[in-house]
């Protein structure tokens, strides 16, 4: 039987190989997408591994400060520095090394540690370096290249990152050195206890980013599989009509159905896999995360392979055979069990359970932003509630479905109106299903966007007064840390003139911390010296006749704050002498420069050199897009999912149209030849589609908006703002795009309604 | 439109001259000529091949002849445009074909208004027309039914319901009991020959079987294209 399957399948003629041909291009561009998304998942997974080596030192990895006890080890101890640079915005990894032997440690990348004067760097490290004056990023890395950082040690292929040789003794006179002796594999979403800061994704996000892209992907994805392996079923099933005439069983024509099936999809998943290779190269340049991926970390598991390859034929064929149980195929012909169950009220629960979950935790459950729950348990309760909704979505749909159209069929005056409606009132699941994969789009775009509006409306409220700074002010800040040196933290003189001596810098100021003694509740904490702000205006200005001001550096609130933007008209007079406000400890040393990005990396370059810190010099930019990394992840998710999942599901949908076009084919056209117009039909397949499609549409974006305010209001402890324009657009962008997919198969409706349809077969 | 009797042959409601069609390389008709007068059941009989549906579709106004006229109630149908042939068909036409004409998701009732909401007819008011038929046919509980639950019998009773039911001057029936038993074919052509007769409608039927041509006024036979009368010892048959 199998045998005669294949033969049929091969050598049914040109329909039959047609059939296949359909069957398997809609099935390769499935598991194109399907291995993508994988893929892409896949290499989050890896690029957030190429980070691991930068938790070197950090107690939460698996390579901490050694201790004596763990320095009596084979290795030589490695003294080492992970720091933060920057370029023109840009983040530079910086690892200063020191070995104190030649057993010591050596980072992945790279074949030897870099001795005193020597430094590695990455191929865009690099490239920067050449391209750009010394007095602006080489000066800050003494010494000579000795060679290029691997790929096994950079995140991206346009990764910044330099590992720095020192002398151990000049790298001891400078902070947060620690002693290792081994290197850290531990990716930054398993770290756990103290880690490298701002070092990969941590694993909440992470979680939470690859849970939602996951179930807003695949779903589609999947649904678009289904709909192309049911493509030409009812021409199909007029086939196995007559095989049934001339004597095969039930049994036989199902194994027929189910080979037929699965040989369409074998050839689609083998296509479909050349495809994703054709187009991995430029789906690794998309920066997902942030950064580009390596070509290379778009890869597939073995276990991915196989549950593709095998998988898919697989599920087709089960499919196949599910769909005959819904036909009963006689020799004398088809007839379809006209009257299926109703979707039922119930199918409501799961969304109004997911909803009523998501509240408690934001309303009731003490968890949260306000609370002392670990970040784990926020993410595993939020992430539970909105793939809950998101089923919830996908269950109550069919019922929602039903129910417009019993609506709208009981009102109908219009016979386009009156076929649609009690169309999708037939089959309610089937309507529902090709545009299910629209629905979960506008729900995870909604949520999406609502939370960034919010968190971009609160940002932007923090961060007013420092959006006028934004490069003019370079920032070094200390927070009361002495250097390792013990030396008290002073601007010197020659420091200051090789800072102002730099074209566009404006004024040097130090920031005093005056929190203890003259500080006031309400009042700012830090003093400065009203000469020096006055050559920085954006620092603002004293109150006159004042020698010393209170004041407050406009920093911004950080991704989320209630912070309100403090723009005073002036300083308040701090009463203190020159000589009493040097005395305090050195706070932070702020330079004012005109924005050029020539003025500000040298400026860097100078303090850099000068007064080493922790942490490098920054300007109000950099630190508001270091704190607008998580709204950045958020934001590449909306956008992932959202231009993604559309056309995906866009194309199941014009599959579903066009499969239910060749099954009313013949009434459609007797339709036609007594009289009723071809806008009237037309009018009929619109209405099929963009019916339940503007219904589930409101619904899953009103899910989408309270499940937003729910995890706003969990996790953030905000209230979500309106959406704004760029919502409205995509929403409308996506709905549009659905009704020109829906058009686009109005032409197969003349052609397939026409005279010809309608002769007798 | 207006009922110009001049240009019609012997007072013919229909009526094909010198019709010529082909599909493709093979020709169907090769100057078919036929009148139907108003009020009169025709049969057009002849095997299969022989052209029959295409003449009753040309004569429908569906298929545009190569060459050849078709006059309806004084107007030249031929050379109207693809709208006006619609609407000429929807408003003065009716049909039944041999299967699958039902919309399946409608239920016989709304299947039955179906032509008269395409006329523009109230929902209430067309529904209430077609609840008339009902009874008419025999078609009495079965009002919600679609036509996945009705037999063979039942769907083109409906079929014949909604062919009649916007009172159509000319009811083109193509097979109309060719997916039936005899039993219950007879049956249908009863009831299609009774309605039509009391609406007074002309009645144009393809058929390939005798049993069922005996229904009509006057057989004519298509063979090789052309139409011919019947042999007048088949008719005395």
């Amino acid at each position: 039987m199998i045998r005669l399957a294949l033969r049929l399948t091969f050598a049914g003629g040109r329909e039959a190989l047609t059939r296949l041909a359909l069957i398997a291009i809609a099935v390769m561009v499935g598991v194109g997408l399907l291995l993508a998304t994988v893929a892409t998942l896949n290499a989050v997974q890896k690029q957030n591994a190429r980070y691991a080596w930068l938790e070197t030192g950090y107690p939460g990895s698996n390579a901490p400060v050694a201790t004596s006890t763990t320095g009596t080890t084979a290795a030589d101890p490695l003294w080492w520095r992970l720091r933060a640079d920057y370029f023109d915005g840009a983040l530079i990894g910086r690892i200063d090394v020191a070995t104190r032997g030649p057993k010591s440690p050596v980072p992945p990348g790279i074949s030897k540690l870099p001795g005193p004067g020597e430094f590695y760097v990455s191929p865009a490290m690099a490239k920067l370096l050449r391209d750009t004056p010394a007095a602006e990023l080489g000066d800050r890395y003494p010494g000579v290249e000795a060679g290029t950082i691997g790929e096994a040690a950079l995140p991206a292929p346009d990764s910044l990152v330099i590992i720095v040789g020192r002398r151990a003794a000049d790298l001891l006179q400078e902070n947060g050195v620690r002693r290792v002796t081994s290197i850290s594999t531990t990716k930054p979403n398993k770290c756990n206890g103290e880690c490298a800061p701002g070092v990969g994704n941590n694993g909440n996000g992470l979680t939470l980013i690859l849970s939602v892209v996951v179930a807003g992907l695949l779903f589609p994805v999947l649904i678009f599989i289904g709909a192309a392996t049911r493509l030409s079923a009812a021409r199909r099933e007029q086939r196995f009509a007559a095989i049934r005439l001339v004597g095969a069983t039930p049994r036989q024509v199902s194994v027929i159905a189910t080979v037929e099936s699965a040989v369409a999809a074998t050839a689609g998943v083998v296509a479909g896999f050349g495809l994703f290779y054709a187009v991995r190269v430029p789906i690794a340049s998309i920066p997902f995360t942030g950064d580009p991926f390596f070509p290379s970390d778009l890869s597939l598991s073995l276990m991915n392979v196989l549950l593709i390859a095998l998988g898919i034929p697989l599920a087709a064929a089960v499919a196949a055979r599910l769909a005959l149980r819904r036909v009963s195929i006689s020799p004398l012909g088809v007839s379809r069990r006209v009257t299926p169950r109703p979707p039922q009220p119930r199918r409501l629960i799961p969304l109004i359970a997911g909803i009523a979950e998501l509240g408690y935790f934001a309303y009731v459950g003490n968890i949260g932003a306000k609370s002392h729950t670990s970040s784990n348990t926020e993410a595993v309760a939020y992430l539970l509630g909105v793939l809950l909704v998101m089923a919830g979505l996908v269950i109550a749909g069919p019922w929602l479905t039903l129910l417009v159209s019993r609506i709208s069929a009981s009102r109908a005056t219009r016979p386009a109106t009156l076929i649609a409606a009690r169309r999708l009132a037939d089959n309610p699941h089937a309507s529902f299903r090709a545009i299910s994969g629209l629905v979960l789009a506008v729900f995870v775009g909604t949520c999406s966007i609502g939370i960034i509006t919010t968190i971009v409306a609160y940002d932007s409220n923090a961060s007013t007064a420092s959006s006028s700074s934004g490069d003019a002010l370079l920032v070094d800040s200390f927070g009361g840390q002495q250097p390792a040196s013990g030396n008290n933290v002073s601007v010197s003189t020659t420091t200051r003139v090789a800072l102002t001596s730099i074209p566009g810098v404006t004024g040097v100021a130090s920031i005093y911390d005056a929190s203890g003694g003259i500080y006031q509740q309400g009042r700012p904490g830090q003093a400065a010296s009203c000469a020096e702000i006055a050559h920085i205006p954006a620092l603002g200005h004293c109150e006159p006749g004042a020698a010393t001001a209170l004041i407050s550096l406009p920093l911004g609130g950080g991704v989320v704050s209630h912070q309100t933007a403090r723009h005073p008209l002036a300083w308040l007079d701090a009463g203190l002498t020159t000589a009493q406000l040097q005395a305090l400890p050195l706070d932070t040393i702020v330079v004012g420069t005109d924005g050029s990005t020539a003025a500000v990396e040298r400026a860097r370059t100078v303090l850099d050199l000068h007064i080493p810190n922790d942490y490098a010099a920054q300007t109000i930019s950099e630190i508001r897009t270091s704190d607008a990394r998580l709204l950045d992840g958020y934001r590449q998710l909306a956008n992932v999912v959202i231009l993604t999942s559309l056309p995906i599901a866009g194309c199941s949908l014009a599959v579903s149209i066009a499969g239910g076009l060749a099954e009313r084919k013949r009434p459609f056209s007797l339709l036609r030849l007594t009289g009723a117009p071809l806008a009237m039909l037309r009018r009929v397949i619109m209405l099929e589609a963009a019916a339940p499609l503007a219904v589930t549409a409101v619904v899953s974006a009103g899910a989408g908006l309270v499940a937003a305010q729910l995890f706003l209001r969990a996790q953030l402890a905000e209230t979500l703002q309106p959406p704004r324009l760029q919502y409205y657009v995509v929403v409308l962008t996506g709905l549009l795009a659905s009704l020109a997919i829906i058009a686009s198969t109005l032409p197969l409706l003349r052609r397939i309604s026409g005279p010809e349809a309608a002769r007798n077969e | 439109m207006s009922t110009d009797a001049a240009t019609l042959s012997d007072g013919a409601l229909v009526e094909a001259r010198d019709v010529h069609f082909s599909f493709g390389t093979t020709t169907a008709l090769r100057g078919a000529s036929v009148q139907v007068k108003a009020g009169e059941i025709l049969a057009v009989m002849g095997p299969s091949g022989s052209g029959k549906s295409t003449l009753l579709h040309c004569l429908a106004g569906i298929l545009v002849p190569e060459r050849g006229e078709i006059h309806f109630a004084g107007q030249r149908v031929d050379s109207l445009r693809e709208a006006e042939r619609s609407a000429l068909r929807r408003d003065r036409f009716g049909f039944v074909f041999q299967f699958g004409q039902l919309v399946p998701e409608l239920t016989a009732e709304e299947n039955i208004a179906l032509p008269l909401l395409l006329s523009g007819v109230r929902r209430a008011k067309a529904l209430g027309e077609a609840r008339v038929w009902f009874e008419r046919l025999e078609l009495d509980g079965l009002h919600d039914r679609r036509s996945g639950e009705l037999s063979g019998g039942q769907a083109q009773r409906v079929a014949l319901a909604r062919g009649l039911v916007a009172r159509p001057q000319v009811l083109f029936a193509d097979e109309p009991t060719g997916a039936l038993d005899s039993l219950t074919g007879e049956h249908v052509m009863n009831l299609l020959t009774s309605a039509a007769r009391e609406q007074g409608t002309t009645v144009i039927l393809v058929t390939h079987e005798p049993r069922v041509a005996a229904y009509a006024d006057r057989e004519v036979i298509v063979r090789d294209g052309l139409v011919s009368p019947l042999p007048s010892d088949r008719v005395n048959a």
